[in-house]
């Protein structure tokens, strides 16, 4: 294995912001003499991949098996790619510059649909055979893992294993797994067997694909269902009190905890809310140890409380108040992603002082209660108005609020309850501001489009098409106050491809090789993404992708990733369907009683709380 | 700021791989150093606070530079050699502080006061002889003003205000050596790599890579508060 240091350095004085390829930052582990090597790829740019908390973890776990060494890749920016390309310098880890096929392992990251023509791109640039299929003994095994590991289907064809589920125990089985079967001199396709054998490990070649008729099948010994892997204790794992300290201004650049694990608000349309099921809480002693010693190891300047529902964490006061008190006069802000949208949302944010600089962000979802009902968002307009209340005048002047079109049963009327919603909320926010301050206010919409994803109680829905969806960005647009709000839209033909390549089967492979091969790549950068593309790519290969997208599904219909079992029983999908047709909310198990929603049963885990009780 | 606090002045290299780094980013990993090496650091007043750091004039993205300074306000004395190890152990080793010492709070500011920049320039032409290059360079100071284009704009630079002291050339093996000095002021900070491609591209060869080492900061007069 050579080190390509001399063969990359003379590419970056030609390049944009060389700092994502010259690795050496605080931090990096680096382990030139492990017998075992692994590539850990992001199938993006390296300020986006480092964002990442779950390539954080498991770099971590890696590097820690004795003689074995994880490296990090991402892909170059094209600027970069051109260049390699144009030098003959194959993808290559950061930690040793040495080329990506030399690894035993490739462990590529799926964290959103569009970053499929990445992973070509990856696997071409690192000289690595696109399809599994076409991979030999001594090729790198490429494995998947990543919240589009649930519905797998659409880039199966290109990986050699697929993780569903957590990682934190299963990468030092696979890596074992992987390492027996190289010492037994086993052919790839005993070793592939071997895999399969690893609890959430999917083996995609070893199952025959869903078809409309049919559900997949599995051979050669495979499990029937792949289930996902849920860690039962996070506090059996601790945060990576070390990660790697970016120099250069990196998405989400700052010290990261995660202090609990699932939602079970349970809204409808939420795949993360699904999949990673059930909640797990970490202790607050636990946060607030990691957290000071992340601080103090790094050397950040920011502390963020990540989770999907961070102040839903039932000792949050507690760890807030030991945070800012341990923290105070040293320049350190922390931060919440996500707020509750009660008084109790803002008197968390205040108690970390975001009150003077940060804006505060609200999901309301959608515009009127009916369909708030529907999607099961535990939300009313009278929360949401005190608590914008209690937030302006509490002092904060910037607001984002995010709603979705095209969800379930949408009326023209619920459009315009958007618009009227947010009217009355830039009223209470002008009452509640003293009129020298107006002119600070800002008032943000997002609003982005619906897109039905597998393993929710919406998976069988059909989405907008991209007619309709202008229709109603039209009624929404007329419905919206004049003056005072910003206006954002999600971009319509990223959110229809992302509903085509979301519940797609495995024929999508052929699709994903054509729309990469006729120049896509970076496809959700929208200034790279280019529709015609994609539509060019679906028609040669014979397959309809608004078919794909805005179909409604026959509810004992085979889907493709029925063989993926994320814990929460189909049946109780298709009973919250139904509850959302009826307009029925369901509480949330971590504040009230359990739902039956399968996963604790299934899976051997438990609600996992910090404190008594949530509240 | 009403409590005392010591101005720590560090020296340090941007050097090795970490030569790509953009300002912004050297000013970024030297705070988050400084918060690792557990000083106690002054914080500036207001809704935004930040540490109370100062660096000295900008190097650009790939440019190295062996006496690079910052000065950070500690709200706590710590011996200066203290310091300096605890830096040393919390900073990537491309930008290892060489000198750590307290300087009076009258003094200037780094960026005011340091406006003499000492450079290298390796240029690696081996079948280019020093003459030749030299030659170039000489007339391209000679035509008195370079302009170059930064951004979509035009800059005109004044050669005999921003070279005071000329530039030297001497062969080493695989290329060429300049050393030259650039007054940086009002009018900016011209770039050595820049004055050179102008030169090389005189010479005949435009793509001829060049390796720029800020080697030394330094004050215009002889005399200052050093110390």
């Amino acid at each position: 294995m050579t080190e390509l240091w001399s063969r990359v350095e003379p590419l970056l004085a030609h390049v944009e912001r060389p700092t994502r390829y010259i690795d050496s930052e605080f931090g990096v582990r680096r382990r030139p003499d492990a017998s075992y090597r692994a590539a850990l790829l992001y199938p993006d740019t390296y300020e986006l991949g480092m964002a990442n908390q779950a390539l954080a973890i498991l770099y971590d776990i890696l590097n820690g098996i004795d003689d074995v060494a994880a490296e990090r890749a991402f892909l170059p920016a094209k600027d970069m790619a051109a260049a390699m390309r144009a030098a003959d310098v194959p993808l290559f880890t950061l930690e040793t510059v040495r080329a990506v096929r030399d690894c035993d392992l490739l462990g590529i990251t799926l964290p959103y649909e569009l970053t499929c023509t990445n992973i070509l791109e990856a696997l071409d640039m690192a000289g690595i055979p696109l399809y599994a299929s076409e991979r030999g003994g001594s090729d790198t095994l490429v494995i998947g893992g990543g919240p589009c590991a649930f519905n797998p289907e659409p880039v199966a064809d290109f990986f050699d294993a697929v993780l569903v589920g957590e990682g934190e125990a299963a990468v030092a089985e696979i890596v074992a797994a992987h390492r027996a079967a190289l010492a037994d001199g086993c052919t790839r396709a005993e070793t592939l067997r071997r895999l399969a054998q690893v609890p959430g490990v999917y083996v995609p070649s070893l199952y025959a694909p869903a078809s409309e008729g049919a559900p997949a099948h599995p051979r050669e010994g495979a499990p029937a269902k792949v289930t996902k892997r849920v860690v039962a204790d996070l506090g059996a794992y601790r945060s990576p009190t070390c990660p790697i300290v970016p120099f250069m201004d990196v998405v989400h650049d700052r010290a990261n905890i995660e202090v609990l694990r699932g939602c079970t608000r349970g809204c409808r349309f939420c795949q993360a809310g699904m999949i990673y099921r059930p909640v797990r809480e970490r202790s607050a002693d636990a946060i607030v140890r990691d957290a000071l010693a992340q601080l103090k190891c790094t050397g950040q300047e920011e502390l963020s409380l990540t989770s999907l529902s961070t102040t839903d964490h039932s000792q949050i006061e507690e760890v807030l108040r030991r945070l800012s008190h341990a923290l105070r006069g040293r320049a350190v802000s922390i931060g919440l992603p996500s707020l509750r949208v009660d008084s109790f949302g803002v008197a968390m944010a205040r108690l970390v002082g975001e009150g003077a600089r940060g804006g505060l962000t609200f999901a309301p979802e959608a515009g009127t209660q009916r369909l708030r009902d529907v999607i099961n968002k535990n939300v009313t307009e009278e929360d949401l108005l005190a608590t914008v209340r209690t937030a302006f005048e509490g002092g904060w002047r910037r607001l984002k609020l995010y709603f979705m079109l095209g969800l379930p049963t949408e009326t023209d009327d619920d459009i315009r309850g958007i618009g009227s919603l947010v009217n009355k909320v830039l009223a209470v926010a002008r009452e509640a501001t003293p009129p020298a301050q107006r002119g600070g206010m800002r008032i943000a919409v997002s609003v982005s489009t619906f897109v039905p994803k597998a393993h929710t109680p919406f998976q069988w829905e059909g989405q907008l098409t991209l007619e309709q969806v202008r229709e109603r960005q039209r009624i929404l647009r007329e419905s919206m106050p004049r003056k005072g709000v910003e206006l954002h839209w999600h971009d319509a033909e990223v959110s229809f491809l992302e509903g085509a390549l979301a519940r797609g089967g495995r024929d999508l492979a052929r699709v994903i090789e054509r729309a990469w091969r006729s120049g896509g790549g970076f496809d959700a950068w929208t200034e790279h993404f280019v529709l015609r593309r994609w539509l060019d790519a679906f028609a040669a290969e014979g397959i309809d992708p608004v078919s794909l997208a805005s179909r409604s599904r026959e509810l004992d219909a085979p889907l493709p990733w029925d063989h993926i079992d994320s814990g929460v029983a189909r049946a109780y999908l298709a009973k919250e369907r139904a509850r959302a047709l009826e307009g029925v909310v369901t509480p949330d198990c971590s504040f009230e009683e359990c739902t039956a929603c399968g996963v604790c049963s299934s899976l051997g885990v438990d609600v996992v709380l910090a404190g008594d009780h949530r509240g | 700021m009403a409590d005392a606090t010591y101005r720590l002045r560090v020296t340090y290299a941007k050097t090795g791989r970490l030569r790509y780094l953009s300002h912004l980013e050297v000013v970024h990993a030297c705070e988050r150093a400084v918060r690792r090496a557990g000083l106690e650091y002054a914080v500036t007043q207001g809704f935004n606070p930040r540490m109370k750091i100062a660096f000295g004039p900008a190097l650009p993205v790939g440019t190295a530079g062996n006496a690079e300074a910052y000065d950070v306000w500690l709200t706590r004395f710590v011996a200066p050699d203290d310091a300096l190890k605890t830096l040393r152990n919390a900073t990537p080793e491309g930008l290892a502080p060489a000198e750590a010492r307290y300087v009076g709070e009258r003094e200037g500011s780094l960026a005011a006061i340091m406006t003499l920049a000492d450079y290298e320039v390796s240029v690696e032409v081996p079948d280019m002889g020093p003459g030749s290059l030299a030659e170039a360079l000489g007339d391209v100071i000679a035509s008195g003003s370079l302009e170059l284009e930064h951004k979509g704009a035009i800059k005109a630079y004044d050669l005999a205000t921003c070279l005071p002291e000329g530039a030297r050339v001497r062969e080493e093996t695989g290329g060429s050596v300049v050393s030259l000095t650039v007054r940086m002021g009002a009018w900016g900070s011209l770039r050595p790599e820049a004055l050179l491609r102008e030169a090389l591209r005189r010479a005949g060869a435009p793509d001829a890579p060049v390796a720029v080492t800020r080697t030394n900061l330094r004050p215009e007069e002889a005399c200052t508060t050093r110390g």
